[in-house]
């Protein structure tokens, strides 16, 4: 795969009219149209040990117009690459919830949920290995916020780069990571740091920013506000690739905080067309781990029924087959606990900066 | 005499007052929901009966006034022919009288305690008298009567009685004839699955020629419930004729009495004269059995002859008694009064031709109607009747809900968890059994009591209908796929390749070969229509062929055949098969091409027809039709053959008995079997191949 280089306007629609022209290249041998795709499904989904994420395995399926469903989508297809072509041509973006009520008008090719757009659109990614910044789709989700000592050049609506730098630039809501990253978008040109957290909660973040731990600890923050969207996993991606700095997560001590960790470093299924190049293997758990809610005896909750199910999937994910992991888990389950990231506040506002983190990024050897 | 000094003539008495108010549970008095919901019944079927026997379509009002507490006043009103002054007393003051009791013959009404009892309960729970107005047509003013009940001496006290003139309330005219009744009682209005509302919903549904309403009013007279069922049928029952016994149901004693009140002098003219279903040569072999000369007089039997005659009686082939006692509510009727109180996508009907369960006729009939607005989850609505009457209480006791508890319905495409139960699904079953003599497990009349011919009838009319509901679920998920596949070639296809070809600015590709890979089969679209200017039920079939070689078939069509119908406007002509059946030979069909065969029946109603069956002969499958069962176009036109040597007798000797003694052995009942009802749609040809 070519992805992670900027394809220029030209090749995507190229990419794109390739499937229009198997479609067309069947019908005129006398065969139904079809579009082939590999299967998306956990069974051809593998964890690639080399580059420590997950990807698509060899599987393939061909969906043809034998059947009512599958003649649509390729139909919605055909709309969408129409539909792209004229927003490259004309320079327009639109987000993937735009474009579901733009097929309104496509007739036979409307589409009825929103998740079909959406699968559409990961579909069309993957058969052209373009991504969809290259498609001009936008995500309705809100990219991450960042602060810290680290400068960016942004294009803005008038094609004019404009530098900002995420302390001094910024308001206390920090720097507002868009949706394309893209070298073409966003250039990543000073910074003046030691490492990135990305941290999970809004809480957490704001304490943070108030106790001015990013100066403090020479470090770029990250809000990934839960589940990470796809622009902050690539700026996380980038950021360590370019500026070969550590990228630390801090979270919660819950199996699906964990699984936040898992996506960063790891890639998670629905995106594992894209995986190496969303995806930070180099990224580290700082915490908060079920040891700390002993070292620190933090206030916990029970696990829950679903908890515990999480847990014990994750000791059969390879994502999860770390020594590290695996005793973190069974740890976990042992003391039937969980604790969120603000339960250090039992302490004081300034425990969090003060001592915990301290004392764990000491542990890395990351002192200040 | 009028109608309603023959009905009254009738009436003999038994006295049993005193029983039955230290029994009120037994005639569904039990709870104060009940109780009210009772007294309607009482009325309603009262109403019904009696209108249906002076051949009157009956129109049917109800009010329910709630007073202080829990007292309800209820009032009635009827357009039948009312009730005779003198006899308004014995009617009303007295138990067991009615004009049926002895009586052989199909009526809601049976014991002659039903309206008794309301007068009854009414008094002893609130004290009130009930006031009767009754209209005879031919007399110039209406009485009022108020009456109570002396329950030790079984009879009415009346305390008043007028004359005048009866107007109606609601509309301000004169009433010309009819009944009406008010009375106060103890009792609570409940909506709901027992509610005098469903009784009443169910009521209309079997008696589509009635014409019911009702209105509910709370204590400062504000209406809470509220219903009009209008008549969709202006066809009264048919006048239900008394029958003879049948020796099958005849005891000892009954048999003892006959001969001794016989004026006959022949035993063998006593047994013709005396019952049903038994001629000569049965009543010869009869006496022949027993060791009983045929001369014999009947008055000198003894009491060890007449045991031997009722054994006689069994080993002797007899003709069933004659069915015109009863009175079925009709295919087509159920279907209307079904479609009125629900709606649904598909019904289906089934009239069980009458049948004999010791010496009684009885007669069974279900319908079936699913999908629409019924709900999905949940177990299918059961409305149960006897006599046209609906049974709402003692389900799960009752002999119609087990047989229809018996059957797998997971076979005929209802959820049907562990096989038990009532099945699941968006689905209303009804079940009406019409027999001259219903046997309950107790007097409230609310569950059907076990019968084992009768359970079989039940079970083979569900059989029916469910069969039914299957080929529908299949045909209509074929008929769901091929128009899936139509949408796809017609218009899906022929879009992706304009818009492929406008992206690429490539010509366009000829879709005819990709329509063939993809189809790659015939297919068949059956539409029946109503033309209402003609009046006549259309029907079209299309036939597209979508395969890469020429096909030729011939078609045929199942259509309502009868003396009274006929196919017309068939410009393609073809030929009757076999009854019932029409054929088309077509010429080859090309492949990619589409032919249709268009024609018309005349003699049906609107609703009548609207569903058929298509067959195919030839190679190759149509989705959408099924291949012809040769064997049993076979059986089909046997027993056709079999109907018109019939009618040949009967046109020469102008009597049917010499065919029926002959057929008595064995054909009959064949013929019963296999001749389809023509007014049946179930009995398709493909499921006899599949069974
Ligand atoms: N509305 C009516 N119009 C005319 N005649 C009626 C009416 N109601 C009752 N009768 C006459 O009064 C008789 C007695 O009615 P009742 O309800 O007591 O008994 P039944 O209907 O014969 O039997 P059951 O006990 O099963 O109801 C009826 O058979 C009928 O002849
Ligand atoms: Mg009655």
């Amino acid at each position: 795969m070519t992805i992670g280089r900027t394809k220029t306007k030209e090749e995507v629609i190229e990419a794109l009219h390739s499937v229009a022209a198997e479609m067309h290249d069947k019908m005129m041998k006398g065969n139904p149209p079809s579009m082939t795709l590999p299967v998306r499904t956990k069974t051809n989904i593998t964890f690639d040990n080399k580059l420590q994420v997950y990807k698509y395995g060899k599987k393939k399926s061909t969906r043809d117009a034998t059947a009512l469903g599958s003649a649509r989508v390729l139909l919605r297809s055909l709309h969408i690459t129409e539909f792209i072509q004229q927003m490259i041509e004309s320079g327009k973006s639109s987000t993937l919830r735009e474009m579901y009520y733009i097929s309104e008008g496509w007739g036979n090719g409307k589409f009825s949920t929103q998740n079909e757009s959406n699968n559409l659109a990961e579909d069309l990614e993957i058969v052209t290995k373009c991504i969809r910044e290259d498609f001009k789709l936008r995500p309705e989700e809100d990219g991450a916020r960042i602060i810290g000592n680290v400068t960016f050049e942004e294009k803005n609506r008038k094609g004019e780069w404009m530098r900002i730098n995420c302390r001094d630039d910024v308001g206390d809501s920090g720097y507002g990571v868009p949706y394309n990253v893209e070298a073409e978008k966003l250039r990543l040109i000073d910074q003046d740091i030691d490492f990135v957290m990305a941290v999970e909660t809004g809480g957490m973040f704001d304490r943070l920013v108030e106790n001015g731990f990013d100066e403090e600890a020479r470090c770029a923050l990250i809000h990934l506000k839960g589940q990470p969207a796809r622009s902050t996993r690539r700026i996380m991606k980038r950021m360590s690739d370019e500026w070969k700095k550590p990228i630390l997560v801090f979270a919660d001590c819950d199996p699906w905080s964990f699984r936040i960790f898992a996506s960063i470093a790891y890639g998670a299924i629905k995106t594992a067309h894209i995986s190496e190049y969303l995806a930070t293997s180099e990224a580290t758990y700082l915490g908060i781990t079920a040891d700390d809610i002993l070292a620190y005896d933090l206030p916990s909750d029970d696990l829950t029924k679903s908890d515990i199910g999480a847990l014990q999937s994750e000791l059969s994910d390879p994502r999860f087959s770390t020594g590290w992991w695996k005793e973190q888990i069974n740890l976990m389950q042992e003391i039937g606990k969980k604790a969120e990231q603000q339960s250090l506040a039992k302490y004081g506002l300034d425990f969090v900066t003060d001592t915990y983190l301290p004392e764990k990024l000491g542990v890395l050897g990351l002192n200040y | 005499m009028s109608n309603a000094e023959e009905i009254s003539s009738k009436q003999k008495q038994i006295a049993v007052s005193e029983f039955f108010e230290k029994n009120k549970h037994f005639l569904g008095f039990d709870s104060l929901q009940r109780s009210i919901i009772t007294a309607v019944k009482e009325s309603v079927d009262n109403s019904l009966d009696a209108c249906e026997e002076a051949r009157i379509l009956p129109t049917i009002h109800v009010e329910l006034n709630r007073q202080k507490g829990d007292t309800i006043e209820l009032i009635t009103q009827d357009n039948g022919p009312g009730i005779p002054r003198n006899s308004i007393e014995d009617v009303f003051g007295k138990f067991l009288l009615g004009s049926r009791f002895h009586a052989i013959r199909q009526t809601r009404g049976q014991q002659g305690i039903g309206i008794t009892g309301v007068v009854m309960y009414s008094q002893l729970t609130t004290g009130s008298k009930t006031n009767v107005i009754s209209k005879i047509k031919k007399e110039s003013s209406a009485v009022f009567v108020e009456l109570g009940l002396d329950t030790r001496k079984n009879r009415a006290l009346k305390t008043s009685e007028n004359r005048d003139v009866w107007i109606d309330k609601r509309t301000g005219e004169e009433i010309e004839q009819g009944l009406g009744i008010k009375t106060v009682m103890k009792g609570k209005y409940q909506k709901g699955k027992q509610s005098v509302y469903q009784y009443l919903r169910m009521t209309s549904i079997v008696n589509p020629h009635a014409s019911i309403s009702l209105i509910v009013r709370d204590k400062d007279r504000n209406i809470i419930d509220e219903g009009n069922w209008i008549r969709t049928s202006e066809r009264l029952p048919r006048i239900v004729s008394e029958i003879k016994p049948h020796p099958h149901g005849i005891h000892l004693g009954t048999l003892q009495r006959m001969l001794r009140e016989s004026e006959e002098r022949k035993m063998t003219s006593f047994l013709r004269h005396n019952f049903s279903g038994v001629s000569m040569r049965a009543a010869r072999e009869i006496l022949s059995k027993a060791k009983i000369d045929e001369s014999r007089g009947p008055r000198r039997i003894k009491a060890e002859d007449a045991q031997e005659i009722l054994l006689a009686f069994q080993q002797v082939k007899l003709l069933s008694p004659p069915m015109d006692c009863l009175s079925p509510i009709d295919d087509l009727l159920i279907k209307k009064g079904l479609s009125k109180a629900i709606d649904s996508r598909f019904a289906s009907t089934v009239t069980r031709v009458p049948s004999v369960s010791q010496g009684n006729p009885f007669q069974v009939e279900v319908g079936l109607v699913f999908g629409g607005d019924l709900s999905a989850d949940g177990p299918i609505e059961v409305l149960r009747f006897a006599n046209r009457v609906p049974l709402m209480y003692q389900q799960g006791g009752c002999l119609l809900t087990k047989a229809l508890e018996s059957i797998d319905w997971k076979r005929y495409g209802l959820d049907h968890p562990a096989g038990r139960g009532v099945p699941k699904g968006p689905a209303a079953l009804l079940i009406h059994l019409a027999s001259t003599n219903v046997q309950f497990t107790s007097e409230a009349k609310e569950a059907v009591a076990e019968n084992e011919e009768v359970y079989e009838e039940i079970r083979k009319a569900l059989l029916e209908v469910g069969r039914g509901l299957k080929n529908y679920l299949k045909k209509s998920s074929q008929r769901k796929k091929a128009q899936e596949k139509f949408e796809l070639v017609n218009i899906i296809l022929p879009e992706i390749s304009r818009k492929s070809s406008e992206i690429l600015s490539r010509d366009e590709p000829d879709l005819a070969p990709v329509i063939t890979k993809i189809m790659n089969a015939v297919f068949c679209e059956e539409k029946l229509d109503w033309d209402k200017e003609r009046q006549t039920a259309t029907c079209s079939i299309k036939i597209y062929n979508y395969t890469a070689r020429a096909r030729a078939y011939t078609i045929l069509v199942k259509w309502p055949e009868n003396t009274t119908i006929s196919i017309v406007d068939n410009e393609r002509g073809g030929r009757k098969e076999t009854r019932g059946i029409w054929a088309w030979r077509l010429d080859a069909l090309n492949p990619g091409t589409c032919t249709t065969i268009e024609f018309g029946v005349s003699g049906l109603v609107k609703g009548e027809w609207t569903d058929t069956d298509v067959f195919f002969r030839g190679n190759g499958d149509i989705i959408g039709a099924s291949k012809i069962d040769e064997t049993l176009l076979n059986e089909i036109r046997k027993s056709e053959a079999l109907d018109a040597a019939e009618s040949e007798i009967l046109n020469e000797s102008g009597s049917l008995e010499p065919l029926i003694d002959r057929a008595e052995t064995n054909e009959v009942e064949s013929l019963q079997k296999i001749i389809p009802k023509t007014n049946n749609e179930q009995l398709s040809l493909s499921e006899w191949e599949v069974e």
